[in-house]
């Protein structure tokens, strides 16, 4: 076990703690005042700052730490958790987010923000109101210690904070605190396993030293003479005070791959931890900026900690000291903040990151390789039950009845093995919520994001790849969708915007629906838009679904200006097609004044998939079942020619645009006979819809989805491939492409999409 | 050095890890009655098994009434005792 698997064993600790941060943050945004909630709460910031303190990630550290302190005021009850103080804390738990990923993948946060929160929470935990502070930190820019050129500050926000460039680097680091940190006495004598094992107490004291300021006696009562000494015996035993704010649990990490080979007691010194009803332990960071406010003495008045250098000195002078010298390790200091620290600091994350991805693909690819061998299994299975079925003519053999068990179990050797890469929504939808915080606040619109269903599993696959299309949704809900504080009211509506997340299991599918209280969508304008963009002829007649559906047409957005938060050039035809691309489906439906709901449903796998078998022109191909509509035989007076080679077929006095498969995947090189065949009707892009022309439906089966790309190259049109019963391999249509690739013969392609409707 | 005089100057290896106790143990034993000058120069690591080999031939020397000095410490030795909260100023020839 390497320092790197530790620091992964670390963050993944850390995202549940956030998980569990925001989940207990959010009951008492919902008036959960109960003590357990709060303790939660200050739980999970406290185990952060702990694990991020034996990392040596001062950042995290500094942050939660403030975190945690005005935390411990909600705690003992010193500071009312209003909506207010909630919404802080919220935004305190998204920087401390964004701090772990940046300790663990690099990169870098807004540090403006982090700044202003920490302001904002030292003023909570001080009992200031939060307007007096927020007024505060406008004026004394300038004499930021170093004033290192941080990114440029952002506009302001909302909360009208006129953000200042920051950088924790400026401001000196733990030590000038050491003397108000809790202290700690650490006794630790080795035993002579523990060289045995190869490990050396040298390098545990060194990453205690990393730990806090640290003093050490070095007990050498025990060390015998040389005629008499076991050069591999353990005789040094320590006797260590160190003052940190990581905590006792960060003291005894460092021993924790020893504790078997020493006697380790570690145990606070009274004295010198800080009384719990002193609100406000000083803070590392920000003290400059203080410095103009009239603000609380305390926290700056703090002078740096006795330099432990003289110490040093004063050993020296007797001779007799040899044996029990008290020595104060200047090594500690010396060491911890050296410059190569940080960037040791970050190499080591980066490196984390990488092993993490390592070995999370590792474990991917483990599962990936199981699931395709059952995929195998399956295949094989069905081909020896055809090929007993061929074979045995004597009708109800024990054979036909050791295969049927066979069957039962390779199917639930199959879910089982799904079941292995089923995850729980819940860390998508807790995302989501974040992005809701965020793009409410930037808009000024006060919503709230109810999930539903969260422990809804779904293949891991599938949420990896959830995540993008929802944001997007989430953001156009919020952004577009509630309408301002003002207008609601003017509208008789609670000023507080609702946009509800639900996940539930349907019919072997997950279906997810994306639900805001807001505006609904505008027809008229989606409408005239789409005229304007030449998407629909202006003569069309649209139904109100299909109105709304042409918001998923590529090059559409209704806004009339762009923002900044959902108008970033990507459509919902962006979302529509990552939906798709997922083998699943989405919907719109919408009412004006009221709100509108998304529908997704989805496939719970990507690994088997659920299709309709059909023939085209001697080829067996596979349609998704999903995108199947219904499926018609088309009568000859329903079949109408439009153009040059484009026929419609009349469904329920609507056109629809044949689209003929085995001519579009050049299986045939002459158009067939809509009569002599079948129409599927399939759902397409642009919630438009299309009857694909097969000659003859073989009927509906679960296939395992081998994909094509990996075994072959990239065929247009076909999406993967797979093995039936017979063992010949079919190939499973791309119904998306092949409806784009009908439209691309046409001249005027909205003009078939108009005629649609 | 002119101070050493007759002394014996034992110099460390570079890599004083745990493996090097054992050598290092005997080397020190066969020294043993001689004022010693311990020249660290070289250590680029150290562990603290030689540093206990070390201290217990300083307190065996001591016994003796031999000299038992140090010079030449290298910044990864000087940073180890630290560390290990030994004091090695003592033992430091004195510049005269």
């Amino acid at each position: 076990m390497d320092m790197n698997e530790i620091k992964e064993i670390f963050f993944q600790e850390c995202e549940e703690q956030l998980a569990e941060l925001e989940s207990g943050l959010l009951k008492l945004n919902d008036g959960d005042r109960d003590p357990e909630t709060v303790n939660a709460v200050f739980r999970a910031v406290h185990s952060i700052k702990g694990g991020a303190g034996a990392f040596g990630l001062d950042d995290l550290v500094a942050f939660a730490h403030v975190f945690e302190t005005t935390l411990d005021c909600v705690r003992s009850n010193k500071l009312e958790p209003t909506p207010d103080v909630l919404k802080v804390m919220l935004k305190s738990a998204d920087v401390l987010a964004d701090l772990t990923n940046a300790a663990r993948d690099g990169g870098s946060v807004d540090e403006s923000r982090s700044r202003a929160l920490v302001k904002e929470l030292e003023a909570l935990a001080n009992g200031q109101p939060l307007s007096q502070a927020a007024a505060a930190p406008e004026a004394p820019a300038a004499p930021a210690p170093a004033p290192v050129a941080a990114a440029a500050p952002a506009p302001t926000d909302s909360s009208g904070f006129q953000p200042i460039p920051f950088s924790f680097d400026d401001f000196p680091a733990v030590e000038e605190e050491a003397k108000d940190l809790p202290a700690y006495e650490v006794l630790f004598k080795p035993r002579s396993d523990l060289y045995a094992k190869g490990n050396d107490a040298a390098l545990l004291l060194r990453d205690l030293s990393r730990v806090g300021e640290m003093t050490i006696f070095c007990n050498m009562d025990s060390l015998p003479t040389l005629d008499k000494l076991d050069p591999e015996a353990a005789y040094f035993h320590w006797v260590i005070s160190i003052a940190t704010d990581k905590g006792e649990d960060a003291i005894r990490t460092v021993f924790e791959f020893a504790e078997w080979d020493c006697d380790l007691q570690v145990k606070p010194i009274a004295e010198a931890i800080v009384s719990e009803d002193q609100p406000m332990v000083p803070v590392p960071f920000d003290l400059s900026i203080l410095d103009e406010e009239p603000a609380p003495a305390e926290v700056k008045a703090e002078a740096p900690a006795p330099s432990p250098a003289a110490e040093t000195v004063a050993a020296a002078e007797t001779a007799t000291a040899v044996m029990n010298a008290v020595n104060n390790a200047v090594a500690a200091k010396a060491e911890k903040k050296e410059a190569p620290a940080a960037s040791a600091a970050a190499a080591n994350a980066a490196a984390a990151a990488a092993a993490n991805n390592a070995a999370g693909m590792a474990q991917t690819i483990r599962v990936d390789r199981l699931i395709n061998l059952v995929g195998e299994l399956v295949i094989n299975q069905a081909m020896l039950s055809q090929s007993v079925i061929e074979n045995d003519n004597n009708g109800a053999s024990s054979i036909n009845m050791g295969l049927e068990e066979l069957q039962q179990l390779t199917r639930e050797i199959q879910d089982s093995v799904m079941a292995i890469r089923a995850q729980p929504v819940k860390p998508v939808f807790q995302r989501m919520s974040r992005i809701v915080r965020e793009i409410a606040d930037m808009t000024g619109k006060s919503i709230r994001l109810i999930t539903e269903g969260e422990n809804t599993e779904v293949d891991k696959t599938v949420i990896d790849k959830l995540a993008e299309p929802l944001t997007h949704m989430i953001r156009n809900a919020v952004d577009h969708g509630v309408e301002t504080p003002e207008k609601r009211i003017a509208l008789g509506k609670n000023p507080e915007g609702t946009v509800r997340l639900t996940a539930k299991h349907r019919s072997g599918r997950i279906l997810i629906e994306l639900a805001d209280d807001g505006a609904g969508i505008n027809r008229e304008r989606v409408r005239q838009k789409a005229i304007d963009k030449d998407l629909i002829n202006p003569d069309a007649n649209l139904s109100d679904e299909e109105i709304d559906n042409l918001i998923f047409l590529p090059g559409f957005s209704t806004a009339e200006k762009l923002s900044d938060i959902s108008g970033r050039g990507v459509g919902m035809d962006v979302v529509k097609r990552s939906i798709q691309a997922l083998g699943g489906r989405i919907n719109i439906s919408s009412k004006p004044g009221h709100g509108s709901v998304f529908t997704m449903s989805l496939p719970l796998t990507l690994a088997v998939l659920d299709g309709m078998v059909v023939t085209v022109a001697g080829q067996t191909l596979v349609v998704p079942l999903t995108a199947i509509v219904e499926t018609l035989q088309p009568e000859p007076a329903a079949i109408h020619s439009f153009g040059a080679n484009q026929r419609l077929i009349s469904i329920r006095n609507s056109f629809c645009p044949l689209v003929d498969v085995g001519r579009i995947l050049n299986f045939r090189s002459t158009q067939a006979n809509p009569v002599d065949g079948v129409a599927l009707l399939v759902e397409s892009e642009g919630g438009g819809q299309r009857a694909l022309m097969v000659d003859a439906i073989q009927g509906q089966r679960q296939v395992v989805i081998k994909s094509l790309e990996a075994n072959y190259t990239h065929v247009p049109g076909i999406a993967a491939a797979t093995i039936l019963g017979d063992g010949r391999v079919a190939l499973i249509l791309d119904v998306d492409a092949v409806v784009a690739a009908s439209r691309g013969q046409s001249l005027k392609p909205e003009m078939a999409y108009a005629s649609a409707g | 050095m002119a101070a050493s005089g007759s002394a014996h100057i034992l110099k460390l290896n570079p890599v004083l890890d745990l493996n090097e106790a054992v050598g290092l143990h005997g080397q020190l034993l066969a020294m043993r009655g001689r004022d010693l000058v311990i020249d660290a120069s070289d250590v680029q690591r150290c562990g603290t098994q030689c540093v206990q080999v070390l201290m217990s031939a300083a307190r065996t020397w001591e016994e003796d009434q031999k000299s038992y000095r140090m010079t030449g410490v290298s910044d990864a030795f000087g940073k180890t005792m630290q560390l290990i909260g030994i004091d090695i100023d003592q033992f430091l020839v004195k510049e005269n």
